[in-house]
Order: structure tokens, then C-alpha cells, then sequence
């Protein structure tokens, strides 16, 4: 606009022209932000509306879901069966993150400090199998695991025995989770093993002599955020899964995510499957606050 | 300082991670080796076929998922590229209250289990009495999507020197032709590397479309979901296969692509988004 700026005869021209410069971009900027934030306001932030207004509805005679204004949905959900499925999901989820984060610490450290020149080739090598097809990955080990699949009929080759059942186990639904997810623990703490400064841990070595007591004091602070970030990247779809238990467990393993899917596309009850969805946001909202509440103290303490 | 590191390295540790890979890649060795297998057992392999990929190959039904898949995904990928790129624009210029608040909202659908956001997207469209179909699929998958991009593109525009951008509005361009002259041109290998990677993503995802789709046609994950309940067997084996094979082509093109513009660059700026300025 070389308009614009020829119609400013006797304007300071140290001033003026930022300060136009960024009224006219801001406008841009705003302009751009309007149109994909209507588009998450409208579909995203909309439809949880629509779960949180239905919880309080119900299931009318002919089946179909209306709004109301009851509470009747969140009191169903308040009885043993519903508390003990969502404690086994919570425990599941825990598991989870543990065993991920004592899984994923060695892979990164290895990768991180001792991988060289292959360090980008290896952890490439995780990323693509994780990002394709998890549905399929979760197949996989159902296939490796069934009765017929290749771990039980080598077991029965070797007379060892008549094979073991490994669906319907919880071992086997957390091991699933753990497979599915463990990726999101794997990059952020490699992401902070790799910002750190390696020299650290040499002049840790100097001062704590052993490298148990260096990796305590030195290496595994400087890469909490790492850690605890991965931590909470793995809980949280690990809560909300139901894939793994359906296709590697069974009634008895199922979690949160399952009765969820069955309210909606088989029970058709979408109010009461409505209050469920909200409890389990509500649920880990307040794990979350607490979760960041207390790293980020930790973290300010040991500055 | 690198020569007394590695002088003795943590047996433990390599050894997990070898353990790891072993994990990893078994199964999905066994799902691709079982895929040929010229009978129907899933434990001993007879001989070498390629009769349950004819047999894909020949099954209209799965065919049609298959290029309902494809199609979700190109709407999914362009849609979310466009939207995603104006939002990280808009999100690392407009510094203010406001601007945070917005992008904490649009970062949202990261947090959000998959579930969560299944469930509140078939009641809005159930909601809005729209029927369910490939259309509901790809609205929904849009608006996961959009997240990625704008992780990706901000990763991207962190990186980048804005005085790049200045000197462009100094030799007399509007901001519009700035940003169309002189950012978006950096901004392509990340463009086109998170445009393959939301493909492949919403190519396999299975979840979100599980709770948005009609019944006709299907898209693949979904169809795939539904036999695998009806116990394992070979076909799905070729069709998993397929698959994966297709997802990982598409997730190492988007890891490779930077490296083609830049040669310097790693491959894994677009998950880590580069080095910071």
C-alpha cells in the first residue's frame, strides 16, 4: 500500500510507521485466527457442549435421547459396577504409564547418548511403525497371542505344556497399552536427553562417583519435564482407550473406553452414556491439575 | 569430552533397547509373514501365496472402503492444512490474552482422548439431524487434524528469522504479500511434510470414525475392526499389511521430505519442529 504511506506529509517517520504497520498486520493476523477458531468453537467446543447438556437428559420410550434436567444418569453411575470398572481403568492407565516410562528411559538414553550417527535412522525406526495403523498393531498381537497364533502352538511343540491363555488377561490389555502408546514417552524424554548437556554427566561421574548415583542426581532431573510430559501424553489416551481390551481382553479386563463405545453403538443409551463421557473428562481434568500442581512445584523446589 | 563418555556404555540400557525393537517389530513381522502364507493357519507356514491379497484385491466391498479411506483423507489433509497454517500464523503473531486463550482452545483436541471426541461429534452431527456418512467422517477428522498442523507449522515459524519477513515489508510489500511472497515459500517442506502425516493419520484412524461413520460405505479401519471381531485370520493379515506398508511410505516421505529442501536439516524437525531461534 505505497499509497498509504505517500499521505503522510510531516509525520515523524521514526514513529509513525510501526506503529501503522502493526495496526494493519494485526488486522491480517486476526483475520487469519477468525475462521479456524470458529471452526473448533463450532465443532469442537459445540459438540462437548452437547455431551456435557445431554448427561443431565434421558432416554425416552421409544429410545430416542432427550435433554432434561436430571441428575438420575450420575447417580446410576454411582454404584460398585460402574466404581470397580473405572478404578480397574484408572489402574490399567497407571501401569501403563509406569511400566512405558521404565521401558522408554533406557531406549531414549541409549538412542540419545550412545546411538552416533544412527541416532535420527533409530528413532525414525520407532516413529513409523507407531504412527501407521494402530488398529492393525493392535491385531497384530492379538493374532501373535491367540490360542492358534505362533507363541501358543510353540509352546505346545515343546511339550511344555497346553499352551497358555494370554487373551483376556489383564497382562495382556496392558501390555497393548503399553505397545500402543509407548512412542509419546519415547520422543519428549529423547527430546530432553538430547537438549542436555552431556558434560553434566561427566562432571557428575567426577563429583558422585558411580553412575547409579550421577544418573540420580544429574541426568534424571535435568530431564524430568521430558519424563513428566511423556508421562501425561501416555495417560491420557491410555485412560480412554477401549481398543486394546476389546480385542485383547474380554468382559472381564474392559475399561472405561469400552462401556463408553457400548452406550453409544450398543446399548443406546446416550444419556447415561453421555454422564459417563463427562465423569471420565471431569476425572482427569482434576489428575491433570493435580499432576501439573505438583511437578511444577517439584521443578521450582529443585532450582 | 565425547571419548571418556563412551568408554564404558550402560549394558542395561543398550540391552532394553534391543529388547525393545525385538518387541516391536515381532509382531508385525508375524502379521506380514502370515500374510503369504498359503493356508489358513496363523502358526505354521506352508508355502509362499499371494492368494489373500487376490482375494482383497477382488472384494468390492472392501475396495470401496478402501477408496472412501483414501478420500477422507486427501478432504482431511487439505482442509486441516489450510485451516491448521492460518491458525499458527495467526497464533505467533497475535501475542496477546486473547491469542493464548485461543490457542489453548485449539490445542484441545490434543489432550482429548479419542473417545471423548468420538462421542461429542456423533451427538453434534446426530444433533443436527445430519445423517451419517463419509461427510460426517471427514468433518470430524478435519477438526483433529487441524491441531497437528498447527503444532507442526509453529514449530516451523519458531524457527524462522523474522527479519526475513521485515525486509519483505520494507522493499514495500503489504503484510498479505509478505506472508504470501516470503513466509509461505519457507513454510512449504513443513507444509507438505505435515500434509502427508495427517494422511496417514487419519488414513488409519480408526476411532474417530468408528463413532462418525454411516454404514455404507465404511471406511477401511472401520470395516478391518469389524471382521478382526469375527476371530483373526489371513485376509486381514494382506489387508493389515497393506496398510502398514502404505502408512510407514507415507510417514517416511514426511520425515524425509525437509531433507530434500534443506539438506542440513534432520529428519525429524517435523516432530520436534527444529531448532529453536
Amino acid at each position: 500500500m505505497a499509497t498509504d504511506q505517500a499521505v503522510r506529509p510531516g509525520a515523524q517517520p521514526e514513529a509513525r510507521p510501526p506503529r501503522r504497520r502493526s495496526g494493519q498486520r494485526t488486522r491480517l493476523w486476526g483475520t487469519l485466527l477468525a475462521l479456524p477458531t470458529a471452526w473448533i468453537v463450532g465443532f469442537f467446543v459445540a459438540s462437548m457442549v452437547i455431551v456435557v447438556l445431554l448427561s443431565f437428559g434421558r432416554t425416552q420410550a421409544d429410545g430416542k435421547p432427550v435433554f432434561g434436567r436430571t441428575t438420575a444418569n450420575y447417580e446410576a453411575l454411582w454404584n460398585d459396577v460402574y466404581l470397580q470398572l473405572f478404578l480397574r481403568s484408572l489402574g490399567y492407565a497407571v501401569a501403563t504409564t509406569l511400566i512405558c516410562a521404565l521401558i522408554a528411559y533406557p531406549v531414549a538414553y541409549a538412542i540419545a547418548l550412545y546411538g552416533g550417527r544412527y541416532k535420527n535412522v533409530l528413532i525414525a525406526a520407532i516413529v513409523v511403525p507407531f504412527f501407521a495403523s494402530y488398529l492393525i498393531r493392535m491385531y497384530a498381537w492379538s493374532a501373535l497371542l491367540s490360542d492358534e497364533g505362533i507363541v501358543n502352538s510353540a509352546i505346545k511343540g515343546t511339550d511344555l505344556g497346553d499352551g497358555v491363555q494370554f487373551l483376556n488377561t489383564p497382562y495382556a490389555v496392558i501390555g497393548g497399552l503399553v505397545y500402543g502408546y509407548i512412542v509419546f514417552m519415547i520422543l519428549p524424554v529423547y527430546a530432553s536427553l538430547e537438549r542436555m548437556d552431556v558434560s553434566l554427566i561427566e562432571a557428575g561421574k567426577d563429583l558422585y562417583h558411580g553412575p547409579l548415583r550421577t544418573f540420580l542426581a544429574v541426568t534424571l532431573p535435568a530431564t524430568r519435564a521430558g519424563l513428566f510430559g511423556g508421562m501425561l501424553l501416555v495417560f491420557l489416551p491410555a485412560l480412554g482407550d477401549f481398543v486394546s481390551a476389546q480385542l485383547l481382553g474380554g468382559p472381564s479386563t474392559y475399561m472405561i473406553g469400552n462401556l463408553i463405545q457400548q452406550q453409544f453403538l450398543e446399548g443406546q443409551n446416550w444419556p447415561l452414556g453421555s454422564a459417563m463421557t463427562v465423569s471420565m473428562m471431569v476425572a482427569l481434568t482434576l489428575l491433570m491439575i493435580f499432576y501439573l500442581r505438583g511437578t511444577s512445584t517439584r521443578a521450582r523446589e529443585l532450582q | 569430552m565425547s571419548t571418556r563418555r563412551v568408554e564404558r556404555r550402560p549394558a542395561a540400557a543398550v540391552t532394553i533397547t534391543v529388547l525393545f525393537f525385538a518387541w516391536l517389530y515381532l509382531p508385525i513381522a508375524a502379521v506380514v509373514l502370515f500374510s503369504f502364507n498359503s493356508v489358513k493357519s496363523l502358526s505354521t507356514f506352508e508355502g509362499f501365496s499371494t492368494r489373500w491379497y487376490s482375494d482383497f484385491f477382488h472384494d468390492s466391498t472392501l475396495i470401496t472402503s478402501l477408496s472412501a479411506s483414501l478420500l477422507i483423507a486427501s478432504v482431511a489433509a487439505v482442509a486441516s492444512l489450510v485451516l491448521g497454517t492460518m491458525l499458527a500464523l495467526g497464533l505467533d503473531r497475535v501475542r496477546s490474552r486473547s491469542g493464548r486463550a485461543v490457542g489453548a482452545v485449539t490445542l484441545m483436541p490434543l489432550v482429548t482422548p479419542e473417545i471423548v471426541t468420538g462421542v461429542a461429534a456423533l451427538l453434534f452431527f446426530t444433533g443436527l439431524s445430519m445423517k451419517l456418512s463419509l461427510v460426517t467422517v471427514m468433518l470430524a477428522e478435519i477438526t483433529f487434524s487441524i491441531a497437528y498442523v498447527t503444532v507442526i507449522v509453529r514449530g516451523r515459524l519458531a524457527a524462522m528469522d523474522p527479519q526475513v519477513e521485515e525486509a519483505a515489508r520494507d522493499l514495500g510489500c503489504t503484510p498479505f504479500q509478505a506472508l504470501r511472497k516470503v513466509t509461505l515459500p519457507t513454510l512449504v517442506p513443513a507444509l507438505l511434510g505435515a500434509g502427508l502425516l495427517v494422511f496417514a493419520l487419519v488414513f488409519d484412524d480408526f476411532v474417530l470414525a468408528f463413532f462418525t461413520t454411516g454404514v455404507d460405505p465404511q471406511p477401511l479401519p472401520v470395516r478391518i475392526y469389524s471382521s478382526i471381531r469375527f476371530g483373526v485370520s489371513p485376509a486381514i493379515n494382506a489387508v493389515g499389511t497393506l496398510m502398514l506398508a502404505f502408512s510407514a511410505l507415507l510417514i517416511v516421505a514426511a520425515l524425509l521430505l525437509p531433507r530434500l529442501f534443506h539438506r542440513r536439516s534432520s529428519s525429524l524437525d517435523l516432530i520436534t519442529g527444529g531448532e529453536r531461534r
